[in-house]
């Protein structure tokens, strides 16, 4: 087996640590303007990758970022190991519990913010195509309508609730309601989007109801018997192994084995990294500190090097299309702003609250340029339409503090 | 049926305290203890029992009572399902404490179907004692902790639990909140720096704090002690595991805000916890100022 050599480990611990140690200034530098560290971390992507790095001085670029031989496979691979892991913390906050307890109007507000973006943004991607650029038939368009739909849906929940935290609105009606109606919109939209890459991924005449079914089946099983078995377990592995080393290897362990699960039955590995997020976050038997530790592990090390390498793989100046952005940005607003402000007043909250739970679920953040990558590598959607969710996820999630501001009532 | 006395009728004193029963091999001790509360509480003690009524049932009954020390039994029969009509009955005779004798753990499939006891926690319009030892002879209980969450109803609940440790001479009362600490490992894994980490935490346990000094301000008397303490874990989980580790007799909890259902049992939380491993008595306080419709 051919391993990297001694120059190309050099390289690949080279471009980590670069990637590492200036997202981290980047991040502390945006941190005096209340900016979200992603931002920092993507725009460090952006100044290392071929927008800036590889316009002034090529050689550096392709010194640091190969494009060919042993170190861009082992970089994909750490990138995929990041997106894995980077899933199952997002799981680790859903707690499903939360909308049952927040009653009728967490299930509304989650339905009509989960089923009003959805639509906008199928109807739109199916009826009007063009308007993204794409002229595609069939199979194609109806993927692509069905992923902007499922893009326009989701949420981003640390961005949330560190809003909401900042504006001491977590513990209040609305704050709960907004992050139980988030978790839930979370929960399905990726699970509908799973379905989508594996769709992509397959011939025309793949059998879609057997990949629904996996993943029902594998949802349930995990949220309930699977559930059931962590919760009697962790107790053991926290008290007999070693602190916090056993928990760490056992939920990280559990991660990975569901994400190889789902992968080997031709759902994308984040939906078994984020299930199986969801089934040991919601243990009532671990450790705060240990979900703080799987945190601080993940968003230190494996975050950065992902939204880094974003801004590495595209040229965010040249593909910036300001038609697509401008669609993606107003689909985004009207869409879940829309739904969450129905759902909120059906469920039974003033106008204004509705409104503010409306802005505040439009924080899309880290997760919708996740969901944006994963569907860009698997070829559903083109560079400029990327960007375009990039910079909606950026907008939105940098907005929605301030015009929640405008509106919430405590 | 004239059920406007119970709108906005406060949780205590007890005036009517039934006990469901049925005859089980604890039935005994079940029947010893309720009548050991309605004597201690000074209230009119029923006996329900779902069921046909005959001759041996009422003649079993009437010799059970003798032996627990209850003279003159008033027993309600009623046919039809069990947990509803006992509750009907409780609604119609103005009940204000509802007695059941409940295992301390069920089986799995047991828990998922829901038991005659769990169901009626569940669904309850008036406070429910479940006794998971009833026993015929009397054990004062000597620790009581009570769910200090926030809440409109917990102050009822807190002087109801005050109510009862003065009755049974309880001299310290322990009021317990939750502090569940859900979204701070995402909000402190970004870009939080150690000291304003800490700052965020000591924040939240002295929040917590000061709910609980508000709450014990208003409940606090001459014969009872109350006591602060905050736990770290989920709600209703915490709560059941500090009254484990601390071998209370008694656990006093708000009844539920709407009727629990299946889904509540599977995504289990708050009330459900406890009741699917009882870690001791627990007393169901409804108010019924607070209480949905």
């Amino acid at each position: 087996m051919n391993g990297l050599n001694s120059t190309e480990l050099i390289v690949l611990l080279l471009s980590i640590s670069v990637m590492l140690i200036s997202s981290r200034v980047l991040a502390e530098l945006g941190k005096r303007w209340k900016l979200p560290v992603v931002m920092g971390e993507l725009f460090v992507g952006i100044l290392l990758g071929p927008t800036v790095l590889g316009l002034i001085s090529p050689e550096t670029f392709s010194f640091l970022f190969p494009p060919t031989g042993n170190v861009p496979i082992a970089m994909d691979g750490i990138f995929k190991l990041s997106v894995v892991m980077l899933l199952f913390v997002a799981g680790m906050e859903v707690q499903l519990p939360l909308v049952l307890k927040q009653g009728k109007v967490a299930i509304s507000t989650s339905f009509f913010s989960m089923i009003i973006p959805f639509a906008t943004g199928f109807a739109v991607a199916w009826y009007f195509p063009e308007l993204f650029g794409i002229n595609a038939e069939g199979k194609i368009r109806l993927l692509f309508a069905l992923f902007l739909g499922t893009a326009l849906s989701i949420s981003a929940l640390p961005v949330i609730v560190r809003i909401l935290m900042d504006m001491n609105l977590f513990k209040t009606n609305v704050g709960m309601v907004i992050v139980a109606s988030a978790m839930f919109n979370d929960l399905f939209g990726w699970l509908i989007f799973s379905v989508v890459l594996s769709m992509a991924g397959q011939p025309d005449n793949m059998n879609i109801g057997y990949t629904i079914l996996w993943v029902l089946g594998f949802g349930i099983f995990m949220l309930t018997i699977g559930k059931k078995i962590i919760d009697r377990i962790l107790p053991w592995v926290q008290n007999k192994l070693s602190w916090p080393g056993g928990v760490l290897s056992g939920t990280l362990g559990l991660c990975l084995l569901c994400a190889a699960f789902t992968e080997s039955i031709h759902i994308h590995a984040i939906l078994g990294a984020f299930i199986a997020g969801i089934a040991i976050g919601d243990s009532v038997q671990l450790h705060e500190r240990a979900r703080e530790i799987i945190h601080q592990f993940v968003t230190n090390f494996f975050a950065p090097l992902f939204f880094v390498s974003i801004g590495l793989k595209l040229d965010f100046v040249e593909n910036f299309n300001p038609v697509i952005v401008g669609v993606v940005l107003l689909l985004s607003f009207a869409g879940k702003v829309l739904g969450a402000y129905i759902g909120a007043r059906l469920g039974g909250m003033g106008t204004s609250n509705s409104l503010a739970v409306g802005f505040g679920m439009n924080a899309r953040g880290a997760m919708e340029i996740i969901l944006g990558t994963l569907a860009y590598q698997a070829g559903l959607i083109s560079q400029p339409i990327f960007v375009a969710l990039v910079v909606m996820a950026l907008v939105t999630s940098l907005s929605s503090g301030p015009l929640m501001r405008k509106f919430v009532k405590t | 049926m004239d059920t406007s006395k119970l709108k906005g009728r406060p949780p205590f004193p007890f005036e009517t305290i039934a006990v469901a029963i049925a005859f089980s091999p604890r039935l005994e001790a079940l029947l010893s203890e309720s009548h050991h509360l309605a004597k201690t509480f000074g209230a009119r003690l029923i006996l329900i029992h779902v069921g046909t009524a005959n001759a041996s049932k009422a003649d079993k009954i009437q010799k059970v009572c003798a032996k627990a020390g209850i003279t003159n039994p008033e027993v309600i029969w009623k046919e039809g399902t069990p947990a509803t009509t006992i509750l009907q009955v409780c609604k119609e005779n103005t009940v204000d404490l509802l007695v059941i004798g409940a295992l301390k753990k069920e089986s799995l499939l047991r828990f998922y179907i829901g038991s005659l006891a769990r169901t009626i926690c569940r669904k309850a319009k008036c406070s429910v004692l479940l006794l998971t030892r009833p026993s015929s002879i009397r054990r004062k209980p000597e620790r009581i902790v009570v769910n200090g969450v926030e809440h409109p109803k917990t102050t009822e609940s807190l002087k109801t639990a005050v109510y009862f440790a003065e009755k049974y001479d309880v001299k310290e009362v322990k009021v317990v909140k939750e502090l569940d600490m859900t979204g701070m490992a995402m909000t402190l894994a970004d870009d939080t720096t150690a000291s304003h980490a800490n700052k965020m935490k000591k924040e939240i346990t002295s929040e917590a704090e000061g709910y609980l000094e508000s709450i014990i301000h208003q409940c606090q008397t001459r014969q009872v002690q109350l006591t602060e303490k905050t736990v770290k874990g989920k709600p209703g989980f915490a709560i059941g595991k500090y009254a484990r580790d601390k071998k209370a007799d008694l656990l006093v909890l708000n009844s539920p805000d709407k009727s629990l259902g299946l889904l509540d049992r599977i995504f289990t939380h708050d009330l459900e916890f406890i009741l699917e491993d009882l870690p001791c008595d627990i007393l169901l306080v409804h108010s019924r100022n607070h209480s949905e419709k």
